[in-house]
C-alpha cells in the first residue's frame, strides 16, 4: 500500500526542521497512512525515528508521495529528483549566499549549491509548500509550478511557550536599569545583529543609558560572531550586550519573559520563528521590514523601513515609553498567533499530501 | 503616538499592512543629515571587520572543497555518497553524480576522466598545503600586534580644547591642500574648526560612542584605528595629519609604522602635528590602563628623533603653554619635493 514518506538529510530533535518533520510524520500516521522518515546521515539521537534513505528504494510502493524538507544543499535533492514517486518539496528558504560570503565562503558555497538543488527539483515537483508567502514567491521564481503556503508546524515548541522556571530567569532580571532588548536566533550574517547593536549605542546615548541587548542563539560562523564582539567593544558596550550562545528552550522562554522588546534586524528571513515565539510570550516586536517578517507580524508589531540606527532606536524607545502601546502590541500578537493557527498546521499540511495521494490513485484507476 | 517622554521626538503612523511605522521619530538636536552620517559611519565600522576571504575559514572553504559539491567526503557520513562510491563513481564530481543519480542515461562528462581526477587531487593537496602555511602565519600574527578589542577605551583621552586654535592656524599656514586627518579626534572639535576655516577635514576615532557624538555634531568621522584609515588613503593625498590621543596609547613599535603611514599618505610639504601627554601622565589613570596600555612614555626629544627618522623635516616644537595645559606638541612637514 502506498504511503507518504518524509525525507530530510539529517534529523535533529532540537531544531525546527527536525521537530516539524516528526510532527508531519505523526500527523500522517494519525490518518492511517504509512509514513516514515528517511535520512541520508543517521544520527544516534534520532536513529529510532529514521531509516536510511538508501533503504527506501527497496520498499518503495507505486503511488507513494515523498516529501523533501528543503533547507540546505544535499545529495538527497538530485537523488529524489531522479526518482519517479510524486514529489513534494517543503521549502524553508535558502539564505542568499551574498549575505554569507563576506564572512564564510564555505557556507556561502553551500547556499549557492542549495539554489542549484532547487533548480533540479523544480521541474520534478508536484507541489511545493512554503512556510510563508515570501518563500512561496521565491519558489515561483525558481520555476515551481504548483505551490501552497503552510506555516511551520513546529514553530512553537512546548518548552518555549511554557512559563519559565525561576532558576532559568536571567540573573539581572530584578535589578535592571534600562530597557531590555532581546534578539533570538542563530548568530548569522543574515540576522544583521550589528544593526541592533548600533541602535543600542544610539539609544544609550540619548534616551535610555541603561538599555541592554541580550543576544540568544548559537553562532553559525566564528568570523561573524567575533566581529560582533569586536564591534560591541569598539562601541564601549561590553557591559550592555550579552551573548548567551546556544540556549535550551527553557532558557529561551526565560529570555522572552524577562525582556521588554524583541528586536529583529534581519536582512533576510524565510519565516522568523522568534517573532511568533515573542507573540506567544506577549512581548512587543520591533523589526526591520525584510524577508517574511512583516508578513508573519501581520500588523502586530512595529515595522521599521529605515536602516538608520536612530530610527530603530526611536521606534524601540517609543514602545518602551508607552505601557499602553506594549499591551496593545501584545494583544495584537496573540490575535495574529491565533490567525496563523500553528497547532493545526501539520494537519493542513497533511491534507495537501492526502489530496495528492488520492489524485495519484485516481489517475492509476 | 507622541514619544517625547522616551527621549525621542516625532509621531508614528500605521503602514499599509497595519504595522506601525516609526522611521521619522528622531533625536532632538541632531539633524537628519548628521543621523544619516552617523549611521553610515557605524555601518562602515562594522563592515571593516569582515574577513573578506582572507582568513582561515574562508580559505579552507573556498579551496579545499574543489570538486566536492556537498562538502568534504567522510567515509560513512553519507549513505548516499557511499552508495555512489561503491558503484564505482565519485560522489563528489558533478558528472559522476549526475550520471548515476538520474534514471535517464545521461552521458558521463569529463569530470570522470581519470587524469582529471588525478589533477584535481593534486590541486586540492596543494591548496591544503597552502592552507596549513597560511594558518600557521595567521596564528603567529594573532599573537603579535593585534590590539585588544576595545583597547582604546582603556586609555581615556582628553579633548584638544585650547590646542584647537593654534593647530588650526598652523595647519592652515602649512597645508598644501587636501584632506586633513585628526586621530584620535574625540568629539571632533578640531575637525569642525578646520572645516569652518575652509579646510577639508576628517576625524578618526576608534571609540564608537565618542565618534557618534562627533558625527551627531556634524563632523566627518570614521570609526576605526588611524592606521586602518591611512592604509586606505592614496599616497601623497593628505593635506595634513594631527595625532593626539592615539600617541598616548600606542606602544613605540606601533608608533614607528604609524609615522611611516603618515609620511606615505601626506602630500609634499604637508604638516604633521603631534600633541602628547607628558610621559608621567601617559602611564594611565586606572589600574587596568596602567597595566594593559602598552605605551612607553615618550619625551619631546624622542618625538624629534622619530619624526626625523621617519623622513619629516622642519621639526618645530610648539612653545610651552600653546594649548593652555601640560601637554606638549611638535610639528613637522614632509619634504616639499
Amino acid at each position: 500500500m502506498s504511503g507518504v514518506h518524509h525525507f530530510v538529510p539529517v534529523l535533529h530533535r532540537g531544531d525546527a526542521v527536525g521537530r516539524h518533520t516528526l510532527r508531519l510524520r505523526d500527523a500522517t500516521r494519525r490518518r492511517g497512512i504509512e509514513s516514515n522518515i528517511f535520512v541520508d546521515v543517521v544520527q544516534d539521537e534520532t536513529a529510532d525515528e529514521t531509516l536510511p534513505a538508501i533503504a527506501y528504494a527497496e520498499g518503495a510502493q507505486r503511488g507513494d508521495v515523498v516529501v523533501y524538507q528543503f533547507a540546505t544543499a544535499s545529495l538527497m535533492a538530485p537523488w529524489l529528483a531522479g526518482r519517479t514517486e510524486t514529489l513534494v518539496v517543503n521549502y524553508h528558504n535558502i539564505t542568499p549566499p551574498e549575505l554569507m560570503a563576506p564572512w564564510d565562503h564555505h557556507l556561502a558555497l553551500g547556499q549557492d549549491r542549495a539554489r542549484d538543488d532547487l533548480a533540479v527539483l523544480a521541474p520534478r515537483t508536484a507541489l511545493a509548500i512554503a512556510d510563508s508567502a515570501y518563500n512561496e514567491t521565491h519558489l515561483a521564481e525558481s520555476g515551481f509550478a504548483a505551490t501552497a503556503v503552510v506555516p511551520p508546524s513546529a514553530a512553537l515548541s512546548d518548552e518555549v511557550t511554557a512559563a519559565p522556571s525561576p532558576e532559568t530567569m536571567p540573573d539581572n532580571a530584578a535589578g535592571r536599569r534600562g530597557g531590555v532588548w532581546l534578539a533570538v536566533g542563530r548568530v548569522a550574517p543574515n540576522k544583521a545583529l550589528e544593526h541592533s547593536i548600533a541602535a543600542l549605542a544610539a539609544a544609550r546615548q540619548h534616551a535610555d543609558p541603561g538599555a541592554t541587548l541580550r543576544i540568544v542563539g548559537k553562532p553559525v560562523t566564528d568570523s561573524y560572531e567575533q566581529a560582533l564582539r569586536r564591534y560591541v567593544a569598539d562601541l564601549g558596550l561590553e557591559h550592555a550586550v550579552s551573548f548567551s550562545g546556544y540556549a535550551t528552550d527553557a532558557a529561551v522562554a526565560a529570555a522572552y519573559r524577562s525582556a521588554d522588546v524583541l528586536v529583529v534586524t534581519s536582512e533576510h528571513e524565510g519565516f522568523c520563528v522568534p517573532v511568533v515565539e515573542a507573540m506567544a510570550a506577549g512581548l512587543p516586536v520591533v523589526a526591520f521590514d525584510r524577508g517574511a517578517v512583516p508578513e508573519v507580524l501581520g500588523g502586530a508589531g512595529v515595522v521599521v523601513t529605515s536602516r538608520e540606527p536612530y530610527a530603530l532606536a526611536a521606534a524601540i524607545g517609543a514602545v518602551l515609553a508607552d505601557p499602553a502601546r506594549q499591551t496593545e502590541l501584545a494583544e495584537a500578537g496573540r490575535r495574529r498567533l491565533a490567525e496563523l493557527d500553528l497547532p493545526n498546521a501539520a494537519d493542513r499540511f497533511v491534507d495537501l499530501l492526502s489530496q495528492l495521494r488520492e489524485q495519484g490513485a485516481a489517475k492509476r484507476r | 503616538m507622541s514619544s517625547s517622554s522616551s527621549g525621542w521626538s516625532g509621531d508614528a503612523e500605521p503602514t499599509e499592512d497595519g504595522a506601525e511605522e516609526s522611521d521619522h521619530l528622531s533625536v532632538s538636536g541632531v539633524t537628519e543629515e548628521n543621523q544619516a552620517r552617523a549611521g553610515e559611519a557605524l555601518r562602515a565600522s562594522f563592515a571593516r571587520l569582515s574577513p573578506q576571504g582572507s582568513d582561515e575559514w574562508n580559505f579552507m572553504g573556498a579551496f579545499t572543497h574543489l570538486g566536492d559539491r556537498y562538502g568534504p567526503y567522510q567515509p560513512g557520513a553519507s549513505d548516499l555518497a557511499d552508495l555512489l562510491r561503491a558503484k564505482g563513481g565519485s560522489a563528489t564530481k558533478r558528472g559522476g553524480r549526475r550520471g548515476r543519480l538520474f534514471s535517464s542515461a545521461e552521458p558521463a562528462v569529463d569530470g570522470e576522466k581519470p587524469e582529471i581526477d588525478d589533477a584535481m587531487t593534486h590541486v586540492i593537496e596543494a591548496f591544503r598545503f597552502m592552507h596549513a602555511r597560511v594558518s600557521t602565519l595567521e596564528a603567529r600574527l594573532r599573537t603579535e600586534d593585534v590590539p585588544l578589542d576595545g583597547a582604546a577605551w582603556l586609555a581615556p583621552t582628553r579633548e584638544l580644547d585650547g590646542w584647537i586654535e593654534p593647530i588650526t592656524a598652523l595647519v592652515l599656514a602649512r597645508s598644501p591642500g587636501g584632506d586633513v586627518v585628526h586621530a584620535d579626534c574625540g568629539e571632533g572639535a578640531l575637525v569642525r574648526a578646520l572645516a569652518a576655516a575652509g579646510t577639508p577635514s576628517h576625524g578618526v576615532e576608534p571609540r564608537g560612542a565618542v565618534a557618534l557624538r562627533a558625527l551627531e555634531r556634524g563632523s566627518a568621522v570614521t570609526i576605526s584605528e588611524v592606521a586602518e584609515d591611512l592604509a586606505r588613503r592614496p599616497a601623497s593625498s593628505l593635506g595634513g595629519v594631527v595625532l593626539s590621543g592615539v600617541v598616548d596609547r600606542l606602544p613605540l613599535h606601533a608608533i614607528v609604522p604609524l609615522l611611516a603611514d603618515c609620511r606615505r599618505a601626506l602630500a609634499p610639504g604637508a604638516p604633521i602635528v603631534v600633541v602628547s601627554e607628558p610621559p608621567a601622565e601617559a602611564a594611565g589613570t586606572t589600574p587596568t590602563s596602567q597595566d594593559m596600555v602598552d605605551r612607553a612614555a615618550l619625551h619631546l626629544e624622542t618625538w624629534e628623533l622619530l619624526l626625523d627618522r621617519s623622513g619629516f623635516v622642519d621639526l618645530t616644537p610648539l612653545p610651552d603653554g600653546t594649548g593652555g595645559d601640560e601637554r606638549f606638541g611638535i610639528a613637522a612637514s614632509t619634504p616639499a619635493t
